[in-house]
């Protein structure tokens, strides 16, 4: 395996593509590469090409999470999403580009079973151990998003620039289907260079999880009041980012028997969340 | 003088008829209470050590032209190869030995659960060995697994018999009861996960082979590994110097030492095989899961008059029944008592010990069932323990040799006082509660163990035996002893421990044994080399031996006449003077064990399932505490163990096809720091008279054993809810408040 230092992030896009990953903080392409679930013939690191840092309400794709969870400018939802993943050595290295197009947790996926995701012709987790699973845009594949930041950017309405073009975050996740089992929208040789993320009036980021640190969400529920109404994100129910028109949107979950609970989770995290952004 | 005795040992509620030779234990033990060295707190001795990375473990360890092991297993609960064949395996550069079923009877082509051995092989660096199993060609004929500990009972797929218990008349008791609860009682699978993972590194100088390895037996290694490869025991060298972990899965070779030692007698290259964190978590052992159909009669009062227990442990392949019935017989004075005890055969990885194997699991179903019959009697949960507290074993009415549960009761009383103030903090969802359960479980150890005290001209001494230090602090605690006996500082101490070749033979550091097993070994040799330095004294000072002692690194007359002990072991120049101790027999006739109480305060979110433990208070008796820090230490592992037992560690089987699916840490969750409650560690620390010349009862287990039941009791204190199955995440904790109130509105009086 080859590693590439591009001296541009236009470089880094011609290099992407082809056998080509990109590279940033490492938490999660590595792993995947060491468990073969993700092959690459050369890694283009894009660490010191993609805009880092905070500037308003445009936060480069290269910032990493432990500078977002401190920054001030940023709106809580997103600064406590940040705070309340992984660990800090992961936040010190992860960055907000890589943590959007993470990969799930799915312990099926994870360990390589034939699954759906993998494109295989059936969902392992509905019919085993599902407990972690979603309850949402479940019928295909089971798979839970684990990215508590990208629930709080769904919230928040931000905007996802890429180095060809700007589109709304819930662009950039899409359910798999028979024909693309990929859950992200991007092309393989896109890269994420931006984030716009419009002000919030208030916005709040509330979290279940197995242990008080370092876990990835069971339900995790963003909610932030704007100038067009409140908007609502959802973490760890669904294969993508779950967007939710409003709290009545819970009542078209799908829970599976082993993750009803986590509709019970989200229905009080929900209420809780709109109790704090009228308080 | 030597006595050969034919005796009942104990590991861990298993035991065995033996023949021993034990030393009479001449000493008296010492007064009660903190001394010179023992019974005050002293930092490890190899802390900075760890700390600054030198200490070596096995998996540090690097030998010249070192070769590494990769093994392929079995990703089937049970199938058959149909065809297996590692030649191009065996063709890849590096790959310098290959082992198949044919060729070694660790590996098998008919696997009876998942991570079983097939193939090993050995090559030039691990990542070689690794990518050579991928050209390993297998076709599996896959055939349906036993996977339901209840279906195995009914096809009699058990490993060992059945066992059944049974004392007075419990039918008729049961008839005659005022009240009776029953309950079905769960436990799961939980991992051992040491942060060393079982490795061993083997190497041949001719017909001997020096193995070094992650365990808690030496000596145990030792004996399997002149067995498989016939060699006498005394061929086989085994080290373990530092060790990263056991909690009870590191007791026996296990086939990683065995594969090892056999690509190094075929490489004639040292060959290590370590395993992988999922390898760890997969093919290491786990603590059995369990069903438990517990039924409990009782009096009004709160007497307890009948006992009854089912229990069905789900074994996996192989292993052994743990004694999960062993709390029902022995914590409470009840007279009468039935259990059968089942181990199922199934076609999943086969269990190992785990702290407290058995006791662990027992005590969370009888501490549960006997807290819901508290509430049903409107007991207080406290007095209807001690009310049925055991003043001798309700098994065979032998005295204890020491017992002071009553005063860990006393003593959890300002912890247990507080629930009402604590349960008045309940605010909008959070409910808070406090819950208490007893703890019982055995650390006696026994002979036969013996170590050496060697003192030197520069009047330092050197503890040395054959014995392993876990990372429990042992090498800390036998320094203690020797310093103490020897009227030296603690810096004048060191321990020499972890060779088979360089000390004598101590015992398996499992089943709370090493402590009270080794300490009064250490005593007596430290007693021997002392009395050896007081008869030198005295025909140079010409003196009466029995106007000398010990004291703050002298020898010291009775008239106030002192000498520093290097003086007087200076007169040797390079000799030394050697004492030599054994461990003396139990008490006869008597039983010994431990005991305790703790006491838990939680808070539970009822909406959302989320449980916080915000303090347990931990009481234990376990004898004599030689070391205060290393105690304290011993109780918040053993608390933080069972906190992840509790509420967040299970080990996940695909339901159909036995894959392990929480192999890695993301999905198999430890507790973090941030989980950890206020740990309170109180310690009764009063010698066992009868016991050794020390008094001491070992600690390793006993944290564990009430943990979960008291967090569980907690629970029902806040909300009402009775949780019945470990671990009790939210999903089980929304199941058990709906159960809750479901029953609370059957049992509420219809509207008029």
């Amino acid at each position: 395996m080859k590693l590439r230092r591009p001296p541009s992030a236009e470089a880094a896009v011609a290099a992407l593509g082809n056998g080509s990953v990109a590279l940033a903080g490492g938490t999660e392409v590595v792993p995947l590469l060491r468990d073969g679930l993700l092959r690459a013939e050369t890694l283009v690191d894009v660490s010191e090409v993609v805009p880092r840092g905070i500037e308003g309400t445009t936060i480069g794709a290269g910032t990493t999470l432990a500078e977002l969870e401190v920054d001030p400018q940023i709106p809580d939802a997103l600064r406590v999403a940040c705070r309340l993943a992984a660990s800090p050595q992961l936040r010190s290295m992860g960055t907000i580009g890589g943590n959007l197009l993470q990969a799930t947790r799915c312990w099926y996926w994870r360990l390589a079973f034939p699954c759906y995701l993998h494109g295989g012709d059936r969902c392992h987790a509905r019919e085993g151990e599902h407990r972690e699973h979603a309850i949402f845009g479940n019928e295909r594949c089971a798979s839970a998003h684990p990215s508590d930041p990208a629930a709080a950017l769904l919230a928040l309405g931000a905007r996802v620039r890429t180095d060809r073009r700007e589109l709304a975050i819930e662009d950039l996740y899409r359910l798999p289907t028979d024909d693309d089992r990929d859950v992200v929208a991007l092309e393989p040789d896109e890269l994420i260079l931006e984030l716009e993320v419009p002000p919030a009036e208030a916005s709040v980021y509330l979290k279940a999880m197995d242990r008080r640190r370092w876990a990835f969400p069971l339900v995790g529920v963003a909610a932030a009041r704007g100038a067009g109404g409140t908007r609502i994100g959802l973490a760890g129910v669904a294969p993508i980012p779950w967007l939710l028109a409003s709290p009545d949107g819970l009542d078209g979950a799908t829970p599976l028997p082993g993750t009803e609970y986590k509709l019970r989770i989200a229905r009080a995290l929900v209420r809780r969340a709109f109790a704090a952004l009228s308080g | 003088m030597a006595r050969l005795i034919r005796t009942e040992k104990e590991v861990e509620g298993r035991f065995t008829e033996q023949w021993i030779v034990v030393e009479e234990d001449a000493l008296d033990q010492w007064p009660a209470g903190p001394l010179e060295v023992v019974g005050r707190p002293a930092a490890r001795l190899t802390g900075p050590a760890r700390a600054r990375g030198e200490a070596r473990y096995t998996a540090d360890l690097q030998l010249p032209g070192m070769l590494h092991t990769a093994v392929l297993r079995s990703p089937h609960a049970r199938a058959r190869a149909t065809r297996l064949d590692v030649d191009r395996a065996r063709e890849a550069p590096g790959v310098r030995c290959v082992l198949g079923p044919g060729d070694f009877d660790a590996l098998t082509d008919s696997p009876e659960y998942v991570g079983a051995a097939i193939v090993a092989l050995a090559a030039d660096t691990f990542e070689t060995a690794a990518r050579a199993l991928d050209l390993v060609e297998v076709e599996w004929e896959v055939l349906e697994p036993l996977l339901d500990p209840d279906e195995a009972v009914r096809r009699e797929s058990l490993v060992g018999d059945v066992r059944r218990y049974e004392r007075g008349d419990v039918d008729r008791a049961f008839a005659e009861a005022d009240v009776v609860v029953e309950g079905e009682y769960r436990t799961q699978s939980v991992l051992h996960n040491a942060l060393e993972t079982h490795q061993s590194v083997c190497e041949w100088e001719g017909d001997r082979v020096t193995v070094y390895t992650s365990t808690q037996w030496i000596w145990g290694v030792r004996d399997e590994v002149a067995r498989r490869f016939d060699l006498p025991p005394d061929k086989v060298r085994v080290v373990c110097e530092f060790m990263g972990g056991g909690f009870g899965a590191k007791g026996s070779a296990g086939e990683y030492t065995f594969l090892a030692a056999e690509l190094a007698r075929r490489t004639g290259r040292p060959v290590r095989c370590a395993l992988t964190r999922r390898e760890e978590n997969v093919n290491s052992g786990n603590r059995s899961p369990s069903i438990q159909r517990l039924r409990v009669g009782a009096r009004s009062d709160g007497t307890l008059v009948a006992l009854a227990g089912d229990y069905v442990c789900s074994l996996g392949w192989d292993g052994w029944l743990p004694p999960i019935a062993g709390t029902m017989q022995q914590l409470y004075a009840c007279e009468n008592v039935r259990t059968v005890e089942y181990g199922a055969k199934l076609n999943t990885p086969p269990m190992e010990a785990f702290r407290a194997p058995g006791y662990v699991e027992g005590t969370f179903g009888l501490e549960r069932i006997l807290d819901e019959l508290a509430a049903k009697l409107d007991v207080d949960p406290l007095e209807l323990r001690r009310r049925n507290h055991a003043d001798a074993d309700p098994q065979d009415g032998r005295p204890y040799s020491s017992k002071n549960l009553m005063e860990c009761y006393r003593r959890a009383e300002p912890y247990w006082d507080q629930r009402h103030d604590v349960r008045a903090r309940s605010d909008g969802p959070w409910r808070y509660g406090v819950g208490m359960a007893s703890q019982l479980w055995y650390g006696a150890g026994g002979p036969p163990s013996y170590a050496w005290v060697r003192v030197g001209s520069g009047g330092r001494a050197v503890v040395v035996t054959a014995m392993q230090d876990i990372g429990t602090g042992t090498r800390t605690a036998m320094a203690q002893i020797a310093a103490e006996e020897l009227g030296l500082p603690l810096d004048r101490v060191d321990v020499e421990v972890g060779d088979s070749a360089r000390g004598p033979y101590a015992v398996v550091s499992g089943g709370s044994s090493t402590l009270p097993s080794m300490g009064p070994a250490v005593r007596a040799a430290a007693a021997d080399a002392a009395r050896q330095i007081l008869e030198i004294a005295a025909q140079r000072y010409h003196l009466e031996e029995r106007v000398l002692s010990l004291r703050g690194g002298k020898v010291v007359s009775a008239d106030g006449g002192s000498w520093p002990l290097e003086e007087v072991t200076g007169l040797l120049e390079d000799a030394q003077i050697l004492g030599k101790g054994a461990r003396g027999p139990n008490p006869t006739g008597m039983r010994t064990l431990t005991y305790g109480v703790q006491v838990a305060e939680v808070a539970v979110d009822v909406e959302t399932g989320e449980v916080r433990v915000e303090r347990i208070a931990a009481i234990h008796d376990v004898g004599r505490v030689i070391n205060p820090l290393g105690a304290r230490s011993q109780i918040e592992g053993g608390i933080i163990q069972g906190l992840g037992h509790t509420l967040t560690e299970t080990r996940l089987l695909d339901p159909t096809g036995g894959q392990v699916l929480t192999q890695t840490l993301d999905a198999y969750r430890l507790p973090t720091i941030a989980d950890v409650p206020e740990i309170v560690a109180d310690l009764v620390d009063m010698p066992d008279a009868h016991l050794t010349n020390l008094g001491s009862k070992g600690l390793g287990e006993p944290p564990i054993v009430p943990t979960a039941a008291a967090i569980a009791n907690a629970i029902r204190d806040a909300t009402g809810a009775d949780v019945r199955s470990l671990p009790i995440s939210r999903e089980e904790l929304l199941r058990a408040l709906d159960q809750a109130r479901e029953k609370e509105r059957r049992e509420a009086p219809a509207p008029a």
